[in-house]
């Protein structure tokens, strides 16, 4: 048996997973499992443990579970028929943070760039759910991509703050440690920060960590601080990258899934969609969750992704301003996740968890994912009342068993860039990743593009009214009566904000996509009241039926039918 | 700055007896200040009647009951800017508001009365889990659906909270072709009125369900059904009684919270418990000229109370207004045995004054009690009851003068 098998099988003893129904094969260093196995959780903890081997470079797994998730293929043949649509130089399939910033650095060159998603709006699959913090980078391996672009990609986003005018608080980051053991192994991350480059790390009493974050928990003996932690809104960063990118010329294409690529001689030459045929010279594979899916289009799949679900729980405003600085907890063994932090619009946030689903879709939340997010939270922070909830949700990570990023062209079909396992630091990394794609979309193109002479990295953006002061407010409703109508009574939402949203740059067509743009029903009321009135306004701006929004996309229709007499207005 | 002798923040039932009261007792400088674009508050969309039975001997349809008072601010000529959010109250009384036709708008008030309401506690308040589709809403927007927009926004309904808007929705999806499966109460005993569960309910063999709540959401795109379980005394599920209900709408009726972000602007002290102003028996927040009415102090179940104590708020701010106000003693009311909250907290000990009334919430359903006011040792006043159920507010009026300022003074009940 050779070292591998016997490394391999020890894993899987572990894991309680049985070999003899399980088949690998290893080719390029990568391992590629089948079979079936008892468990779902098992069998990610024993692909994780043998990525960890020094020999493997990634696992790909196709060992199914109870859990699994059977998912049907779509038949590209009636899609292909369609014919060509469009012909793009450089193609993006996923419109999250990774996408929309690749696009957005790409769009400098002189260039026809596309971005498609699937969904019906910008970053609706992991980015949406991401806490937005932006990390320092000293939990990250060294010498891992996550190392490499999460330190870069920190220190890039004070000018991508500035050029394209979102929120950004570079407030620092705290590991906290309540005993020994914590400071053991907090010094032990800050020996790795050290190594990963983050600047100003250091090791701090309990004391002087309370000085700069009066309600941490008196018990917290020592802290490891990282100044140079951050944080964003990661809509907000996504919306921006968008529409600078298609203020350079680049375009987007919502509702459009991918179902298949095409070759010519090694080389791509488009996709299938479900809205036809476009041609492209490259193709960059940003689908987030799906990365694994695309990949084996080409058959180039060399990696699996493994959604991790994290729930994050939003509070009350009327805690604004009790805790600025995101707070951690030195990890026991292999626990991971997020802690107490607010965001850049105030709103205190604690999360995310992390546990490993079947369904790369479940975006449920467990009454064990919001115990641990709520008392992870209470156990690290003090004058915070746990009730004061308004909302949890989950979203997924995209993760593969080597746990790092994979940022490379094919080896297998030219043309073809994977941007896969973009997880945590993914949205600190997002700069370094785009800059890094940049470089090698230039390779992959037989020609090289010039820059164009009026790329414009600026992002021309109305102030939010709450942020006006009464001046500005004045001159905003002056300009525009629409300013003037409240209509998100939590957060102060204007129908002028609303209507902005409806016809921008990347058109809002959903609720749910009004609300990230505008933060109208993100607040303690949930949508109570604004709801009916944003519904009303999106109806009225697109020229539909109200019973045709929808609160996310197709299938999550609001309204069901019309009463008996149609109500007050008629 | 525009200044205005008396700013009415909200034109909802509080708001709009508040306006009459002053307006007959001689304040002639009124403003009311509306965020929705016509008078009534939620009453606009409250079309099923049993409001006004104790004000008006008779049962009105909420927009009727609201009309009345309407009718009264028109025929007084009240000036009222509707579609008028207000942003920022002060303590020294300053407003700044916002409409679309005059823009920003700054106010000096001598007095302000807020009546902005309450708002629906929503599902993470109730800690639902699952996944967060389409088709879970609070009563209170299913019914602006169907009353005002005239759309349905389900087929198949499951009901979380027997509070008053969840039996009224129950009748009200019913005779709109809504099949709905049930009512479900966390706590053992109903949560609304009991005319409402005979009326909305049994007269529509629409089942309740006690001591059992809806645990989890499924559905990834719009609802596809629920989990529902009993719960034991600690409220929490109880393990092995799930049950899953198809269902494409989930109507929460979950409780009502004052909706006090204005009044945390101002800087007024609010009550933990009724999670409204802190007031006296004036009405009087913690801020001077500040005085409150109906729900944003403390959620009533019926209007006929929040309009009375708009009335009251009224006559404080006359008062105030008038400079007749007198520095007198304020005296804390202790909400005593089986008493888990008084509205208001304190009494305004003023010579011109008989009495004041005091409204409260009793902790557990009671038979044949007695409510009794207690001045240190001495009993002032006893108040007979037949039924006393947490749902339902009790009030008691207690005579000024015989409250002995230097002990302690509580309500209590006795059976």
């Amino acid at each position: 048996m050779s070292s591998f098998e016997s490394s391999m099988k020890e894993i899987a003893a572990k894991h309680e997973i049985d070999v003899t129904k399980i088949t690998w094969e290893i080719k390029d260093e990568v391992v590629y499992f089948a079979g079936n196995a008892h468990e779902w959780s098992a069998m990610v903890a024993f692909c994780q443990g043998v990525a960890k081997l020094p020999e493997v470079k990634n696992v790909v797994s196709h060992i199914t579970t109870p859990e699994s998730v059977q998912k049907q293929a779509i038949d590209p043949t009636p899609y292909k028929e369609m014919g060509v649509v469009k012909e793009v130089d450089v193609l993006i399939i996923g419109a999250g943070v990774s996408g929309c910033g690749i696009a957005r650095e790409l769009s400098r060159y002189d260039l026809n760039i596309l971005v498609l998603d699937k969904n019906s709006d910008i970053s609706e699959g992991t980015t949406k759910s991401n806490n937005g913090m932006i990390h320092s980078g000293y939990d990250t391996k060294p010498n891992s991509l996550k190392a490499k672009y999460g330190v870069k990609g920190n220190a890039m986003y004070t000018q991508w703050s500035e050029e394209l005018g979102f929120h950004f608080n570079r407030t620092g980051s705290f590991v906290c440690g309540f005993n020994q053991a914590d400071m053991d192994k907090i010094q032990e991350l800050y020996e790795n920060g050290v190594k990963n480059g983050v600047p100003d790390i250091e090791v701090i009493s309990g004391d002087r960590a309370r000085e700069i974050e009066p309600n941490l928990s008196d018990e917290m003996i020592g802290a490891l601080w990282t100044p140079s932690a951050g944080y964003v809104e990661p809509y907000e960063v996504t919306l921006a990258l968008a529409e600078n990118a298609i203020d350079n010329g680049a375009e987007i294409l919502l509702h459009t899934e991918v179902v298949d690529i095409l070759q010519e001689d090694g080389k791509v030459a488009g996709v299938v969609t479900t809205k036809g045929i476009i041609l492209a010279k490259v193709i960059i594979n940003a689908a987030g969750l799906y990365t694994d899916e695309i990949a084996r289009m080409i058959d180039d799949e060399f990696y699996t992704i493994h959604p991790r679900r994290g729930t994050i729980a939003l509070f009350d405003k009327e805690n604004k301003g009790k805790l600025h600085t995101f707070a951690g907890k030195a990890p026991s063994s292999f626990t991971k996740g997020g802690g107490p932090q607010e965001t850049p619009e105030g709103t205190l946030l604690w999360g995310p968890s992390a546990k490993e689903v079947a369904d790369k879709e479940d975006l449920g939340v467990d009454r064990d994912d919001l115990d641990f997010v709520i008392d992870k939270g209470l156990e690290l922070t003090k004058n915070i009342d746990g009730n004061s909830l308004i909302a949890y949700f989950s979203g997924n990570r995209a993760a593969t068993f080597k746990e790092d990023f994979v940022v490379e062209a094919s080896k297998k079909v030219k043309g073809f860039i994977h941007v896969a396992g973009i997880q945590s630091p993914g949205l600190a990394s997002s700069p370094a990743i785009a800059e890094a794609v940049v470089g090698l979309t230039l390779g992959e193109l037989e020609e090289k593009p010039r820059e164009k002479a009026n790329y414009n990295p600026h992002r021309v953006h109305q102030k939010e009214f709450r942020d006006c002061t009464n001046e500005e407010k004045k001159a905003l409703i002056a300009k525009n009566p629409a300013y003037g109508r409240i209509v998100c009574r939590c957060e102060t939402v204007t129908e002028g904000e609303i209507l902005d949203a409806i016809h921008g740059k990347v058109p809002a067509t959903t609720v749910d996509a009004v609300k990230r743009r505008t933060r109208s029903g993100m607040g303690r009321c949930q949508g109570g009241f604004c709801g009916s009135r944003v519904l009303e306004i999106l109806a009225r701006e697109l020229q539909v039926s109200p019973a045709e929004i929808t609160l996310k996309g197709k299938g999550s229709e609001i309204l069901t039918a019309k009463t008996r007499n149609g109500g007050l207005e008629q | 700055m525009k200044t205005v002798d008396l700013v009415i923040i909200g034109g909802g039932p509080a708001g709009l007896a508040t306006a009459v009261k002053a307006h007959e007792l001689g304040v002639k400088d009124i403003l009311i200040l509306e965020r929705d674009i016509q008078l009534g508050g939620i009453l606009q969309q409250c079309i099923h009647d049993g409001f006004g039975l104790h004000r008006f001997g008779k049962q009105l349809s909420g927009s009727s009951y609201a009309q009345k008072f309407i009718d009264k601010v028109e025929e007084y000529n009240i000036p009222v800017m509707c579609n008028t959010m207000v942003l920022d109250v002060s303590a020294d009384k300053k407003i700044v508001a916002v409409n679309p036709e005059m823009g920003l708008i700054e106010i000096e008030a001598k007095a302000i009365v807020l009546a902005m309401g309450c708002r629906e506690r929503t599902r993470p308040q109730v800690r639902i889990l699952g996944t967060r589709p389409a088709g879970v809403m609070t009563a209170g927007a299913v019914q602006r659906y169907i009353n005002v927009e005239g759309w349905k926004t389900g087929t198949r309904a499951v009901i979380l909270g027997s509070g008053d808007i969840g039996l009224i929705m129950a009748r009200r999806m019913t005779l709109e072709g809504v099949s709905v499966e049930g009512v479900y109460e966390v706590m053992p005993n109903l949560g609304g009125l009991r005319r409402n569960k005979a009326q909305c309910l049994d007269d529509y063999n629409i089942p309740l369900h006690l001591a059992t709540t809806v645990v989890s959401v499924h559905g990834k795109k719009r609802v596809e059904g629920v989990t529902v379980a009993k719960v034991g005394p600690d409220r929490l599920p109880v393990p092995g009684t799930e049950r899953y209900i198809a269902c494409d709408l989930l109507v929460l009726s979950v409780g009502l919270i004052p909706e006090n972000e204005l009044s945390r602007t101002a800087g007024i002290a609010l009550h933990p418990i009724t999670k409204g102003p802190v007031v006296d028996s004036s009405m009087m927040s913690s801020a001077e000229g500040i005085f409150v009415a109906g729900n944003v102090g403390a959620v009533f179940d019926l209007v006929d109370y929040v309009s009375a104590t708009g009335e009251v708020a009224a006559a404080g701010a006359t008062t105030y207004l008038e400079e007749k106000r007198v520095a007198s003693v304020e005296k804390d009311v202790i909400a005593g045995e089986q008493v888990s909250f008084v509205f208001p907290q304190k009494l305004h000990i003023d010579p011109q004054q008989e009495k004041a009334t005091v409204y409260l919430r009793v902790r557990s359903t009671m038979r044949k009690v007695k409510l009794e006011v207690v001045s240190g040792d001495e009993v002032i006043v006893t108040k007979r009851e037949n039924f006393v159920t947490p749902p339902e507010m009790v009030s008691v009026e207690i005579p000024l003068d015989k409250v002995d300022t230097m002990k302690d003074l509580s309500i209590r009940v006795v059976e």
